[in-house]
């Protein structure tokens, strides 16, 4: 690949998003042996900086390292120097002179991982920045669709939710429509405005509007820290309209997939019955995250395509 | 004693508008004419630049004191002499905030002795611009403020704003206002719309401008008085300021030069840079234009410099985090030259003139007029540097290719900026 960084899906191609499926795909065996590592980053040091908490997303970076045999070392904002009044760029300044190869970056303010990848010569992974992109999270979503419906071109996704504040849903905004999807967006007017609609991006409603049409149905969390005043109602009404339930499922078409980035909120977007139900593939994304990070700290850090071929073509 | 030789002079008040020479004697325009003989004067060629009026600001901050880091008044004046103006009238965006008469005089006084433009001061509107309380009003004029402003906060409370202006009706001067609802603007960073959606980045909408310009307006009807809009960004801004006005209204209003060039697209161009960040914030292409069309429509009368200096410490901070603003003093003549296509006599209008009419200071350029004149090369292209002059770092536009450079300005006769001299100090 012949980019530095991975900031978002808005500047990627329908071949750099191929490429890095493909390559996961590929990569997904080494989680799958009872020796989980191949050497292909030895002697490369990977910092993991999370200046926002998290828990998935960053064992999930963190142990696609350590499979591609990289060192790793991460921080987050509780424990590291911002706390002292830091800035970015000194802190960055400080872990440039530690001669990384690469920085895994999830911050509070969106633009953040592109002033680092403007600054220094690392690659910077976008791990999340603020309310715009989560780029990782939106390939681990499409290789999941991948899996279960083949190619995605011509396949209707529909994204239910706080659009608004979902950098998951931002990154698959500008993803799927490049491999040919189109995506089908529903949620309270506050969190899903006209702006977003464009060619490939249409704008509905209610979760009821979008149930007959989707192969996949992609439950964004509700996240009340980002809300301002007057934006939602209650927990209540909103699982009325934009909520899915057993019985809203059963109007779904019945090989529809059913996802969400998590952590869910149990009885507001989603009841427990579909979380946990036959259509859910959940926990599958959670699988599909450390290859596609896997591909991506690979393809990023240098790696060639793999050739065609066996499992364990990666591990030479 | 100067004399500017085949310079083309452009003076919209004078109708004036020809190839000629320019004397310059005891801090007055002496002699317009051609060939004139050189005699004691020292002569400068100015074959193919033109002369205008030095330019008038009336948007621009000089944190000082308080805040000197950023600019003081020495570094600001001698910036603003750099981009061709004469005259600054300084926002009360100090610390402590301008908004007594004791703390009026020493700056005011500072300011009539800076070494580059001269700078007037503007006093606040309210108690340390909290937006609660009253200033004292009178005692800063009296002292020598020239007008009152709220340096840019918008303020939240309507019924001490139409206070404000009933209080300020009779002392004549006029009021700077920053037309904006700050409950709409609180999370926001860069104007909302396709480009926000886009990046990620809360919105400020245009209709916080709108709603705040109709605010002032419906008050002002209500209180009389002149009210200034320092910072007016929007396309319906501009037709409510000319629906104000065709009621007759005392109402003016200044568009800051860099959104006469720039579009909220350069937030994301730029990679979410810093210097990107204003308020208000950068507008789509279609108010930009709009904005344009207004100023040679005469329905918007000044360009300001909008100059609002910033360190690296300051700016070079995450998007969201870092103070909106961005220096202007060194790029707003080029930046309103290469927007306005050149016309020189409409540039002269709205970076002098009118600026200066509002303020109720002469301008013009005709025998005996004080010799506040700026030397232009309207026909240079260049990207634009970083500053040289004034301390801030946060230049948006900086790397666009501009129209236009100022090579001289003087200041009551004396050269108080040169293209290749250090400006001259008393």
């Amino acid at each position: 690949m012949k980019r530095k960084d991975m900031l978002g899906l808005r500047d990627s191609t329908a071949e750099e998003i191929g490429l890095i499926l493909d390559t996961a795909a590929r990569f997904r065996s080494v989680s799958e042996r009872r020796i989980k590592k191949v050497p292909t980053l030895r002697g490369r040091t990977i910092v993991t900086a999370f200046f926002e908490d998290s828990t998935r997303t960053r064992l999930s970076f963190d142990v696609a390292a350590k499979r591609l045999s990289a060192d790793t070392l991460g921080f987050s904002a509780s424990s590291s120097s911002t706390k002292k009044g830091e800035t970015l760029m000194d802190t960055a300044r400080n872990l440039d002179a530690m001669k990384p190869d690469a920085i895994v970056i999830r911050h509070p303010c969106a633009g953040a991982p592109h002033m680092l990848a403007q600054a220094f010569p690392w690659s910077v992974l976008n791990a999340g920045d603020g309310i715009n992109e989560h780029p990782s999270q939106a390939l681990l979503d499409m290789l999941t669709m991948r899996d279960h419906l083949g190619s995605l071109a011509g396949r209707t996704v529909a994204i239910v939710g706080d659009v608004y504040h979902s950098r998951v849903a931002r990154s698959n905004l500008y993803g799927l429509p490049k491999v040919g999807a189109r995506v089908l967006l529903a949620g309270p007017g506050t969190m899903c405005r006209p702006q977003m609609a464009r060619p490939g991006v249409e704008l509905l409603h209610r979760v009821d509007d979008v149930l007959a049409e989707a192969d996949v149905i992609m439950m964004l969390r509700i996240q009340r820290e980002r809300l301002a005043p007057g934006m939602m109602s209650t927990s209540r009404e909103y699982a009325r309209f934009y909520g899915l339930d057993l019985e809203r499922l059963e109007r779904a078409r019945p090989e529809v997939l059913v996802m969400h980035p998590g952590p869910i909120n149990r009885g507001v977007e989603m009841s427990p019955d579909v979380a946990d139900g036959d259509r859910s593939v959940i926990l599958e994304q959670v699988t599909n995250g450390v290859a596609v990070r896997m591909a991506l700290m690979y393809l990023l850090l240098g790696g060639e395509p793999l050739p065609p071929g066996g499992d364990d073509a990666a591990a030479s | 004693m100067l004399l500017l030789r085949s310079a083309r002079v452009v003076s919209p008040p004078d109708q004036l508008d020809a190839i000629c020479d320019l004397r310059v004697v005891d801090g007055r325009v002496a002699e317009i004419g051609v060939d004139l003989p050189a005699g004691d004067s020292k002569v400068i060629d100015c074959r193919g630049r033109a002369v205008l009026p030095a330019f008038v600001d009336l948007v621009a901050e000089l944190p000082d004191p308080g805040m000197s880091w950023r600019e003081d008044l020495r570094s600001g004046s001698l910036a603003a002499a750099a981009g061709g103006f004469a005259t600054v009238l300084v926002s009360p965006v100090n610390d402590p905030v301008l908004d007594q008469g004791a703390l009026a005089q020493g700056l005011v006084q500072r300011g009539r002795g800076a070494p580059g433009a001269r700078l007037l001061m503007a006093g606040a509107l309210t108690m340390g611009l909290d937006g609660a309380e009253l200033a004292e009003i009178g005692s800063l004029l009296d002292e020598g403020c020239v007008a009152i402003s709220d340096g840019g906060r918008a303020t939240k409370d309507l019924s001490i704003l139409r206070n404000a202006l009933e209080y300020a009706r009779p002392f004549g001067a006029p009021v700077l206002l920053r037309p904006g609802i700050p409950a709409l603007e609180s999370r926001g960073c860069m104007h909302e719309g396709a480009v926000s959606m886009q990046i990620g980045l809360r919105g400020i909408p245009a209709a916080s401008e709108e709603v705040g310009l109709a605010a002032i307006i419906a008050l002002l009807r209500l209180t009389g008085g002149r009210v200034h809009i320092s910072h007016l960004s929007t396309e319906r801004s501009v037709t409510l300021l000319s629906q104000a006005r065709a009621e007759g209204l005392s109402i003016t209003a200044s568009v800051a030069a860099r959104s006469l060039v720039l579009t909220d697209e350069q937030v994301s161009l730029s990679g979410y840079s810093s210097a990107t960040r204003l308020l208000p914030p950068l507008r789509p292409e279609s108010d930009r234009r709009a904005l344009c069309r207004a100023l040679a429509d005469g329905l918007l009368d000044c360009v300001s410099s909008d100059h609002q200096p910033w360190t690296r410490v300051e700016k070079e901070v995450e998007f969201e985090r870092c103070e909106p603003g961005a220096v202007g003093f060194e790029s707003a003549f080029a930046a309103t030259l290469t927007a306005l296509e050149g016309d020189l006599p409409l540039v002269a209008r709205v970076l002098a003139c009118r600026p200066a009419q509002i303020l109720g200071r002469e301008v013009g350029i005709r025998v005996g007029a004080p010799a506040d004149l700026v030397v232009v090369d309207p026909n240079v292209q260049r990207p634009v540097g970083p500053p040289r002059y004034s301390r801030g770092v946060n230049e948006p536009l900086r790397g666009q290719a501009l129209r236009g450079r100022v090579e001289l300005t003087i200041v009551d006769g004396v050269v108080r900026h040169s293209l290749t001299d250090r400006p001259t100090t008393r």
